[in-house]
Order: structure tokens, then sequence, then C-alpha cells
């Protein structure tokens, strides 16, 4: 069982959010008296885990926990609660349990509760398959799931596709839902600032729910000073990018699922798969974890070698017992130590490769929108070597953004030629839900790539990565087009200075005030002198999903001299450009 | 104002006891005698109807009875002709929602509100009780006891719901001589106890339980259960009154009327005394048998509180109660307590008399519970000028208090307003502090609110800080309730020009406009809603449900579309449903979204009928998918054939549009390649073929060695490209480890996709000495220098970059060599040689 994040640093009061969380959890199971089965929306299980520790739920009753499937139920429990996500699929699966039950003349009692929110449509299909009398309902409200001290994420994979393929904007609605809980928790945000259309519909809902019922706020100075959202749409591009910096690569190559990474043991040695939580209560991490890979090593090796020379000091001079209490102190950090080394000697096995090396030089190639052609004859190669699905999307993804489009004859060659007779004809849909969701298209009019990468500085050459001067050190030297942004809008002059670029980006842009209505105007201007003193806190809040490697790029933003600011960071998925694809592909079965 | 407070006062025992006019009644030729009355308790409204079983002399009165409601204070609030059928009228009274319940003989009840409007919902006993005929009947806050003719109990044991049960039925001779309830709330069962004197003992009935209690008290003439219920006064046949417990198991007192015939009435006055009502007199009996009498020389009724006993005459309304005690320390004659000492002090100091300082002095370190005694019983008075001077020298003693909260008195004050308001006989709520506590204060605001008191509601709760939403709701109601006749935009003006001063919900509002009938008015008051949350479901059960729907999907909160969607659904006819549908992006996808899952049929309906073939055809191909994953349906049906035909339908219906010819070519392609498969899987008997690609179908039938079939699909799928091809055929053969037929197909002729791919495939396969074969075909020295460099012949690769003089591929190899030392020595001082002659 991992280790909840301490979040002991967190800017603001995480682990009072975290502790409603649990609380809310702990009144949802205390709802049914005796023990039970828990039964968990599979989806939910991971973001659990990062909420509340196996122990607590068993206090509180629950004698055995089980993921939610088409099985079932095989538990000798009368009562069962289920908590699952508001998905028509899972109703089914749940009614199907129950059904099984009643034919085996097997008695329970069943209590289901959503997250985040009870559902119409949802209780609908219970009810078309008869089970809803039986069934008592619950909400077990949207908390976003802290994963450190300055990241928190709703967990929510299937944002893009609901919105962008589906049409449906009920995860707007949440996330409105849950910006308004954190503003009534550390007041309302005085400065908004947002980009896309989801952004702007995220705003709007969060303003028209505040209509209908008045938000109460505490008192005082606000905690966090300004809101950024973002709705991904604006850019496709980063994600699809390989990340470079440590953490994005571990999670590239190892996956990082709720914090952890699993680790075989052909990496750490030992016999079985060890879990390795990743955030920074691991102080070694924390250091790395931002940097551009080219460097860890040299770090690590630095580290060891003043651990060695502290060695043979420690062997060979008389030193006092505080010096030896200090070498004590950094040997403890030597599990930690081995542990990365052993992570980026794994890492170095692939990027040492040609094809990664090709693959980065193609990326570059395409960011810099100036030479196609050889990006088309790459992409067919990999096809025609039979390289995964998914790796050929990400590079086909970028090179239709910038493009704004493939050609027709590229266009229709890729999708049909090569994909479906390579991958196979149910393909089809997914590269449809790629079309609808803007990802892949057909070009229509002239790209605007070239005037964005002058204007906003989207390639910065010869960066040192050992000591970067700007965020595209997280690409080694395409700066992320979305940091890029948040930089721009924590500026003095903020989106205003690069209206011209705002208007070439998908979506509307806005840049508000808001104001607590009762707030008397005089204690406003009091309150703003007393904001100098202090870093002011921004919520960057990303619809559709965040990788690592810009939250690293954030994180070296907001470290710079000239930034007045700290970041936090809100977003409805940690991911990167496999798995923001994979979300996107279907299963006709449902799911 | 009288010499002494205390003059008015009656002493039994070690007790006081007092009996003030409250009102003088405002009514008019209203005789007591020869009618039923029925009193609210609290205070409430007075009912009275002429009792048919007596003879009255009609004066001036038509000959049908009426029946009258008034305030306490004897204000007429209506008055109705009785014309109800059903009998005799057994009982009435009122319960705690203010509803009159009038109980008739054949078991039907029919209620009122407190305007004689007859409530539509149908009440009664049953059948059974219609049967036998009610005899007997008590009514109490929340419920109805009554006893047939035939002995048997029936209960409506919540008037909330009522439900009517019957109790027990009892196999008597004689029927019972009295009866008698303990209210639910002081039962151990939590059911209400019903006790039936029956001959000399007492039945009681509990729940569906009878019980006797054994005693032999009886036979009694009259019971009634203490306020608590922990005790019963009984008067026995032979005119003692005894004080029992409720399980009848011990007397607690007894006392001798001396009059065979029991009281007209028998009720306790708080919980320490018990008053007998018969011929004109009020005979008012203490704990320890000690007693007093009142005389009247008119009828009365007694009428029961928490705190004391009103007593209800044809000219007066008075308060009977024991004198609280606080009252008594202040002003019985010749009191030192601090009150008293302070209530004097302030007295002299109000006539400016020095002896004020003195009396002070006199009160001392005490003057708080001074100060707290004379709040107090400022409370407990009914008499305003009494109040007054009381918080007056509360104030006053105050002042010379290092500490007293100030809250207090202010909060007593504020209490004090709020009693007086209600006391004023166009209001009529004669309450005391003590029974405002029991009965609470937004209780109190919902009676008046009942009895159209809005402005005095709506006061009291601004004033005690309480939200006025329930206030303006209901006078909303009542206005759209009473203005029948006027125009609904008219009407909706006149009730926003109130309502904007309050944040409501108007959508409650408008429910009561609609349940009234006027659903333009609903719907114009709906449009001011701000919750859209509180909008839509409204307008969706009055059918407005386009409407209803626009609201969803302007609010953005999807569940509340999905509500709107599924009302749609039920209640209109599939076109129409459409229709309402199809413009409207949001709820279109939602309703596609579930449909998609639990409707297949009727979405597929839905797309056709609005003329998106394209999307039928989507439909069916992902039902032919969703086949190939479902093992049953995979194995059932070896041949493919449903599968085939949904595909060739999806075709069909994709060809419809140009648009879509991508996907119809698809479709076509699909069910060739599915045929082809199922022929080879036929052929080599391996399942191994259906539902791979054709790039995979080609590279599997290499690997069986099957060249023709993989050159006959090549060419049914033409457009496989040659470079793929080469691809697959280079892949394949390596996997097969067939280096000889690779080698032959190397030189079939120049290979279109160059010679790396099958250097690379070796490679994979770890054949090193046959990717040399190929290696030294590379043209370019990169490539060359490259692949060597992946065979780990670090030296040829050397020398092939160094040819090339390109001193970054020689970077490149030597990271790639990194951990072998000599190696890395080797491209340095290749390196080393190069830029030499490169400089």
């Amino acid at each position: 069982m991992a280790q909840l994040p301490p979040l002991e640093n967190a800017p603001i009061n995480l682990i009072g959010l975290r502790k409603e969380a649990q609380l809310d959890l702990v009144e949802a199971l205390d709802s049914m008296r005796g023990r039970k089965l828990l039964v968990l929306d599979p989806k939910l299980s991971g973001p659990l885990t990062l909420i509340v520790q196996i122990s607590l739920l068993k206090e509180h009753g629950v004698e055995n926990l089980s993921h939610l499937s088409g099985d079932p139920i095989q538990s000798d429990c009368t009562n069962v609660i289920y908590i699952v996500r508001p998905h028509l699929t899972l109703m089914k699966l749940i009614a199907a349990q129950i059904q099984h039950d009643k034919r085996n003349q097997q008695e329970r009692q069943y209590s289901l509760y959503f997250m985040p929110r009870r559902s119409t449509a949802c209780e609908k299909v219970l009810e078309a398959e008869g089970v809803h009398g039986g069934i008592t309902f619950g909400e077990y409200r949207m908390f976003p799931i802290p994963f450190d001290d300055d990241v928190l994420s709703l967990e929510h994979e299937l944002v893009l596709k609901e919105l962008q393929v589906d049409g449906d904007p009920t995860s707007l609605w949440d996330l409105a839902l849950t910006i308004n809980n954190l503003q009534s928790r550390f007041g309302l945000i005085p400065n908004v600032k947002g980009k896309g259309d989801a952004a702007k519909k995220v705003f709007s809902i969060m303003k028209k729910m505040q209509e209908e019922q008045a938000l109460t706020t505490p008192e005082g100075q606000p905690e966090i000073d300004t809101l950024i959202l973002l709705d991904r749409q604006v850019d496709l591009v980063t994600p699809m990018c390989s990340q470079l910096t440590y953490e994005g690569l571990v999670d590239e190559f190892l996956n990082i699922n709720n914090g952890c990474v699993e680790l075989d043991p052909a990496i750490l040695g030992g016999d079985k798969k060890v879990k390795v939580p990743l955030n920074s209560s691991d102080k070694l991490y924390r250091d790395l974890r931002d940097l551009n890979f080219g460097v860890v090593g040299g770090i690590l090796r630095e580290k060891a070698a003043s651990m060695k020379q502290d060695y043979t000091d420690v062997k060979t001079t008389n030193q006092e017992f505080s010096d030896l209490k200090k070498f004590v102190k950094k040997m403890h950090a030597l599990p930690e130590m081995t542990r990365h080394i052993d992570i980026s000697q794994y890492l170095t096995t692939f990027t040492r490769k040609r094809s990664f090396m090709s693959r980065l030089i193609m990326e570059q190639t395409l960011v810099e929108g100036q030479e196609y052609d050889i990006c088309y004859e790459y992409i067919e190669e990999m096809i025609n070597k039979q390289e995964p699905l998914i790796s050929v999307l990400r590079l086909l993804v970028i090179l239709s953004v910038t493009n704004n489009g493939l050609q027709k004859k590229h266009f229709d060659y890729f999708r049909f030629v090569e994909l479906l007779q390579s991958y196979g004809w149910e393909n089809l849909f997914f590269i449809n839900d790629l079309e609808r969701a803007g990802l892949l298209r057909k070009q229509e009019s002239k790209s605007n790539w070239l005037t964005l990468k002058r204007g906003l500085r989207l390639v910065v050459s010869d960066t040192d990565d050992s000591n970067p001067k700007d965020i595209s050190y997280a690409f080694s030297g395409y700066a992320p087009l979305s940091i890029r942004l948040v930089q721009h809008a924590l500026h003095a002059s903020g989106w205003r200075g690069i209206e011209d670029m705002m208007k070439l980006l998908p979506g509307a842009t806005f840049e508000e005030r808001q104001v607590k209505n009762r707030v008397k105007f005089k204690r406003e201007k009091e309150k703003k002198s007393s904001v100098d003193g202090r870093r002011a806190l921004v919520l960057v809040v990303f619809i559709g999903g965040v990788t690592f490697a810009e939250i690293s790029a954030l994180r070296f933003l907001s470290a710079q001299e000239s930034m007045k600011h700290d970041v936090i960071v809100l977003t409805t998925k940690l991911c990167n450009g496999t798995s923001f694809l994979q979300s996107l592909q279907t299963n006709p079965l449902g799911g | 104002m009288a010499v002494s407070v205390a003059a008015e006062w009656s002493a039994i025992a070690n007790r006081y006891y007092r009996k003030q006019e409250i009102y003088r009644m405002a009514w008019h030729n209203v005789e007591l005698s020869g009618h039923k009355v029925a009193c609210a308790r609290f205070g409430g409204m007075i009912a009275i109807i002429r009792d048919d079983t007596k003879i009255v002399r009609l004066r001036s009165e038509p000959a049908r009875p009426k029946l009258l409601i008034f305030r306490s204070s004897g204000l007429l609030v209506a008055s109705i002709t009785w014309d109800r059928p059903g009998g005799r009228l057994i009982a009435m009274g009122w319960s705690d929602e203010e509803i009159l319940h009038c109980v008739m003989q054949d078991g039907s009840v029919f209620r009122y509100d407190v305007h004689g409007k007859l409530l539509p919902d149908k009440v009664w006993f049953g059948q059974e009780c219609w049967d036998q005929g009610i005899m007997e009947c008590i009514i109490w806050g929340n419920g109805i006891v009554c006893l047939t003719e035939a002995n048997a109990v029936f209960c409506i044991p919540d008037l909330g719901s009522p439900q009517f049960v019957k109790l027990t039925q009892l196999t008597l001779e004689d029927p019972p001589h009295c009866m008698a309830i303990i209210e639910p709330q002081h039962t151990v069962s939590g059911s209400v106890e019903v006790l039936l004197a029956v001959e000399s003992t007492v039945m009681v009935v509990d729940g569906g339980s009878i019980q006797d209690q054994g005693t032999t008290i009886g036979p009694l003439g009259k019971m009634v259960a203490s306020p608590n219920g922990s005790y019963v006064a009984c008067f026995t046949h032979d005119g003692r009154l005894l004080v029992v417990t409720s399980d009848f198991s011990k007397t607690i007192s007894e006392f001798d009327t001396q009059s065979a015939l029991p009281p007209e009435q028998l009720i306790w006055c708080g919980m320490d005394s018990v008053l007998l009502y018969s011929d004109d007199s009020v005979l008012m009996v203490g704990p320890y048998g000690d007693w007093t009498k009142y005389t009247y020389d008119e009828p009365v009724v007694l009428i029961p509180e928490c705190d004391g006993v009103r007593i209800l005459s044809n000219t007066f309304m008075e308060f009977l109660q024991r004198v609280p005690d606080t009252t008594v320390s202040i002003f019985s004659i010749g009191s030192t307590s601090p009150g008293a000492m302070l209530y004097d002090a302030y007295d002299h100091f109000a006539k400016r008399n020095a002896k004020a300082d003195e009396s002070i002095r006199m009160v001392g370190s005490s003057i708080p519970d001074a100060v707290e005694a004379c709040i107090d019983a400022a409370g407990q008075e009914f008499r305003m000028e009494l109040q007054d001077t009381l918080m007056r020298a509360a104030v006053y003693g105050r002042t010379f208090c290092r500490r007293f909260s100030k809250t207090r008195i202010r909060e007593t004050c504020k209490t004090l307003r709020i009693l007086n308001g209600v006391r004023d006989p166009n209001v009529g709520i004669p309450l005391t502090l003590q029974q405002l506590k029991v009965l609470t204060l937004p209780v109190l605001i919902e009676r008046l609110v009942n009895e159209h008191k809005h402005l005095l509601a709506i006061r009291m709760s601004e004033y005690m800080g309480l939200s006025p939403e329930t206030v303006v709701v209901h006078w909303a109601g009542a206005m759209i309730t009473a203005a029948t006749s006027v125009p609904d935009p008219e009407l909706c003006n006149l009730l926003l020009e109130k309502l904007k001063m309050y944040s409501v919900s108007y959508a409650a509002i408008a429910a009561h406009a609609y349940r009234n009938g006027r659903r333009t008015l609903a719907a114009l008051l709906l449009e001011h809603e701000p919750r859209s949350s509180e909008q839509v479901p409204l307008l969706t059960s009055m059918g407005e449900e386009e409407k209803a729907l626009g609201k969803a999907i302007k609010s953005g909160d999807t569940d509340l579309v999905y509500f709107t969607l599924f009302h749609l659904w039920q209640k209109k006819s599939p076109s129409e449903f459409t229709r309402a549908v199809q413009d409207k992006p949001l709820a279109r996808n939602l309703f596609i979204a579930y449909a998609r899952q639990n409707e297949p049929d009727v979405l597929k309906k839905f797309f056709a009928s609005i003329g998106q073939l394209h999307r039928v055809g989507e439909l069916l191909l992902w039902e032919a998918w969703a086949q190939s994953k479902n093992p049953v349906t995979r194995q059932g049906s070896p041949l493919q054939g449903p599968r085939i035909r949904l595909i060739e339908e999806a075709q069909r219906l994709f060809s419809h549009s140009k648009e879509h010819d991508f996907e119809a070519k698809a479709c076509d392609e699909q069910a060739r390649l599915l045929k082809i498969q199922h022929e080879l899987e036929a052929k080599t008997g391996k399942a191994i073929f259906v539902d791979t690609s054709v790039s995979d179908t080609i590279r599997t039938c290499i690997v069986l060695k099957n060249h023709r079939e993989a050159q006959r699909i090549r060419v049914e799928f033409k457009v496989v490209p040659d470079k793929r091809f080469y691809w697959l055929k280079i892949l394949a053969l390596a996997y097969i480890k067939d280096w000889d037929a690779l080698e032959k197909f190397s030189k079939e002729r120049r290979p279109p996709v160059g010679f790396k791919p099958f250097v690379e495939a070796c490679l994979q396969e770890g054949q090193t000495s046959e990717a040399l074969k190929y290696i030294q075909k590379l043209s370019d020295p990169e490539e060359k220098a490259e692949a060597y460099a992946q065979a780990g012949m670090a030296k040829e690769a050397a020398e092939v970059a160094a040819q090339a003089k390109d001193s970054e591929i020689l970077g490149r190899l030597k990271l790639t060599f990194g951990q072998s030392t000599t190696a890395a020595a080797l491209f340095d001082s290749i390196r080393d040689r190069l830029s030499l002659q490169g400089g």
C-alpha cells in the first residue's frame, strides 16, 4: 500500500481538502450498518488510494473490496456499497450483479454512490433493468485529488472524448463545481483568465452556479490570486511530443499511475515488481524530476561521488561527531539514490536507441514547421515496420495540428491505405473520433503555425540543458505552447500583449475580475497594498489533461527570479501523448 | 392596576394560582351552552357549532346549524352553513396544523382550514366503522381515536397521512363508561394508548394489544391523562377524584367531591392540579387535596394548555395558571427576595423618592439575581404596563451590576414584543412565554401565515432574524388563490413588485399557480427563477417540456437535460421527439450517447428519420465489430455471415452520400477481406486470420510459406504499396529465419526500400552474418556506419565514418559504444585524424 503524499509544503491547505474527502467517504461507508463489501469502479480505486488508506476502510466495516466487473459478486456480505462514476456502461454491470443475486435468491442491501453526483441517465438504465427500486442512492462529492504539493487532478480520463467526440459537456460542469468548491474554501479568486471554448464554458457555468446559489467564501484575503483556465484544444501539439524531463521520461517509458510507478525486477533487482511512489516526499526525486534527462545522469554521478568522498573522509580523517551525524544522515538517502540510478540507467537503454533519437529529430522537424515531406516518409516507414499505432499517430497528430490538417492526398492515403490496411479496419472509428476531436484533419486552409512559432518563440535553439533559460528545456528545444501562454498571462501586460497570437489560437480568450459583491470598495484597496509582500498564488487549470513535462516547465517558470508567482496545477487528468490518444480509442463492448 | 398584584391570587396549600382575563370576547350573541366548542391549543382558533343532541331555543337564526370559527379574542373568521352528511357530528377538534377535524357518526371525517374551507381529501374510518357507527371520539394534535357502538376501537395515528387502523374489538355487555388517551409522545411504545373504563377496571389498548389493568377503583365516570402522560385523573362513580399513575398501579391522591354526578369537564391545570367543571362552577383540586372554587353565572369551556388552563365563557377569555416562582418572589406580600427589593427600589426611583437608594443597598451583592428575576417575571406577564415596569426595574438594577448580559434583556424585550403582537385582539393568539417556547417561533409564524396574517408574520421573521421565504411564498400563493379574476400579467407584476424584495423560490410559487390552473402565470413567474434545477422540473411537469429543454440546455447542467429528455421521450411520439431534439446539439448528443448504449434500435430509427444514414451505417459497423469481440457470436457463426451482411448493409448506407466514400470503401474492403480470411482459415485449418488487418494477413501467409496467397491478397487489395509489401515480406521471412528465401527475395530486383530493412530484420533476429551480406550493399555511408555499429563492429563502423569524413556520426557512435573503452579510444583517434585533416 502506497503512502499518501505528505502535502505539507502545499501553498494551500491540501491536507484539509483530503481530510474532507476522507470524511465524506467515511460518511458514505457508515450509511450502511455492519460489515460490507465495497465495490469500486476500477478507474476510481487508483485515485482513492491517494485519499484514504485501506486501514481506514476496514475501520468502517469494509470487509472486502472488489472492482466492478461483469462477474457476479463473490461474497457472503449482505451489504454492498458501490462507488462509481456515473457512466452508463457501469450501470449495466451493476444491474447484472444485482439480477444475478436475485436469481440465486441472495438477499442483499445495495447502496450506490455516484461520484461526483447522481445522474438521471444512469438511474434510467437501472430502472430499465428493473433494479432501481432495490438500491439506496447517494453522492460522493467530487474532490480534486492531491497528487503532490502543487498538483491536483480529477483523474477524469474521458474529458476529451466526451466533450469533443460525443458532445457531452458534463465534465465541464463537474470541473466548474470543483473550482467553485475550491473558491468557497480558499476565497473568491480575483483574476480569471482563460483560453479556449471549454475554458469559456467552464467559467460561464461557474458564474451561473454562483448566481443560482451564492458562494460562501471565507472572510479575508483570498488565498489564490489568479485562475488560468486552459482548454487542451488550444495546444494539442505539446502532449504529443516526447517528454524529456526525468519525470516525463519515466512516464513515457514506465507509466506513472496514481503517483506511482511499477518497476520490474529487471530494473531494481529483487524478484518481484515493486510499486514506487513518485512525489516530493522523495527529496532526491524532487530535485531531479523537473530536470532535462540529459543532465540527470551527471547530477547522480556528482552526488554519488560526493558521497564517496564523504565516505573516504570518514574513514581516513578524525572527524567530529556532528560531521559523522551529517554523514549518516546522507547515508539515509542511499536507497533513493540507488533507485534513481537504476531507473535512469534503465531509461538510457531507450534514449540511446537510434530510433528514439530519430524520432526526436522528427518531432523537432515538425514543430519547426519547415519541412514536411521527410516526415511523411518517416511516418510511412514506421507503418511499414508495423510500429505501434499510437506511436505512429502521435507524430501524425503533430503533423496535422501544426500543418492545420493533412493535405487531402496524404489524408486519404494515411487514413485509408496505411492505417486501416495495416492496423485493421476497426480503427475506422478511432480515426473518425480523432478527426472529430480535431487531432487529425484534412487541410482546408493555410496553417498559421509558423507565425505562432515566431510570435511566441516556440522553438528556442541552443539551450543549455544543465542551466536552462527557457521552458523549452523540457522538450529540448520546443517551448510548450500551453506553458508559454501561462507565462504571458502572468506577465504584466497579460494576454493583451500578444493579442495577435491569441487570435490565431482556437477558441475564445477572456480576462476578467471577480469581485465579492458585498465587500466594500475601501477594504478591497487595503488588501491590494498588503498583497505586495507575498508571492501570489496562481491556479492553472488544464481542461483535458496535462503532461508531467508541462508541469515541470511551470515549476521552472515559477522558480525564475522575475516571477512573483507560485503555481498550483489542477487538471482533469495527468496524461502523456499515449494515454491521451488511448482515451479516444473505444471498445465496442463499452468502456 | 390593582393595589397589589398578589391580591388577585388564590392559594392552594403552599402554591398560588391566578386567573386573569385576557380578552373580553368580541362576539355577540354567542351562547356556549347547547353548542359543541373546539378550541385549538396554544391560543388557537375556536370552532362552535350547535349541538344537535341538545334542545336549544332558536332565536332569530335559521334552523340549519352554522359552523362558526373565531379567533381566541372572539373575532369571527368564518361562518359556514353546516350541511355535511354522515349523521350526527360526534366530535370536533383542531390538529397541531390548525385544521379542524369533524368526526361524523358514520366514521367520515371532514376537515376545514382556519378559513372554513373544506379540504378536499377524503378521510374516513372505513367500512366496518361505517356499519357500526361511532359512539365516542377523541381528537389530539396528530390523531383521532374512536369507539364504535359495537365496542371496536379505531385510530388514525397520523393526520399527516390519514390512514385508519383498527386497534381492537372488545366483547363487552355494556359499553365502556368512558374513554381517555395518552398521546403517543408520552407512551413507551410510541403509539397512542387508549384507556377504557370497563365495569370497575380499566382496559389499556396499546398498539394491537389490549390489557386489563386489574384495578378496582371503578367504575369510572370520567378520566383524563396529565399533560406529560404519567398520571391519570379519574372521577369515580361515588364522587371521588383520584389521581393515579398511568399504569393504574398506584393512587397518588384522592379527593371527595361529594357529588355523584361526573363533572361535565375534567381537565388538568399544568402538572399538579385538576379542574372539574359542573353546574357553573370550576373546582380546582391541588395535589394534597386542597381546593378552591370559582363560580360562574354562565357556561364555560376549559381549554388545557401546557402551563395552565384557558377558560372561555360567553363574554370573556381567562387564563388560569399557577403563579410563576419569580412572580411570587417579587409580588408576594412581604417578600424580601432580591427581586422584590429591586422592584421596590425602582418603584421609589420612579417616584423620585430617595428611599430607592436604601432599597438598592439592601439588595447588595445579589443584584444580578434580582435583575434576572425582574426580567423573568416580565416575561410571564400579560399586562403590558406591568411588563414595562418590570423591565424598567431590571434595566435600573443592571446599572448596579458589574457585568450583566445585555442580550438577555434585549432578547426578552424582543420576545415580549412578539408575544404582545400576537396577543392583540385582532390577531388573538394569547400565548404565554412558556407556550411560545414549546410551540417555537417558526411554528407560530406558520400559524400566522395560515391565518393570513402575512404582514405580521414577515415583520416578525425579519425582526427575529428568520428567513422570510416561507412567509413570502405563502403570501404569493394566497394571492394567487384569491385573485382569480386578475389577469395573469397584471397579477404577475403585482407579485413581482413584492417578491423582488426577497430572495425566494419563484418555482414554488409558480408550482402553486400551476396547481390552481394558472398556467400562464406559472410560466411568467418561472422566468424569474434563477435556479435552473428548480425551474426545469416544474416546466416539465407543466407539460412545457420543450421550454424546459431549452432552459436545461442553457444551464449547462447535463443532468437536467437528461431529465427533460426522458420526459419528452416518454410523453411525445417519436416524430415529435425527433423534432424537439433535432436542432438542439447538446440534447441530441446526449440522447445519442444514451441510446447508443441502451437503445440502439431506437437510435437507428432516429438517425434514419433525420436523414443521417451514414450514422446508421456507423451503428451497423459498430454492431459488427462488437460481434467480433463477443466470444459467443464469434464462435457461433464461423461463416462470418451475419457480420458480413451487417458490413455490406453499412456500405450501402454510406454510399448514399459522396462525403462518405471513404467509409463505403472501407466497408467494401473489410467485407472482402473477411471472406478471404474465412477461406484461408478453412484451407489452413488455423483460426488465425479473421480480425487481422490486410498487412497482418499477408504476413501470416508468408510466415506459413504460402507466397501465392500473399501475392493474391496483395493483388486483391491492390492498394498495398510496393514498399510496404517489401517490409512485410522481409520481416516475415526473417521471423521464420528463412535466410535463403530472404536472400533470393533481395535479388529479385533492386528492392524499392533499399537494403536497410534487410539489415534491420537480420539484426533483429540476431543474425549478424546474414546482416553483413546486406550491409555491404548499403550505399549511404552514414547508414552503413550505423549498421556496422548496430552489428557491434566498431572498427568497420569507424572506418566507414572516417571515409565519409563525418565527425558527427563518430560522436554518436562513440556514445553507442560508450561502455567499451577500447572502442572509445578508437573513435577518438579517428576523430582526431579527421579534424586534423579537416583543419
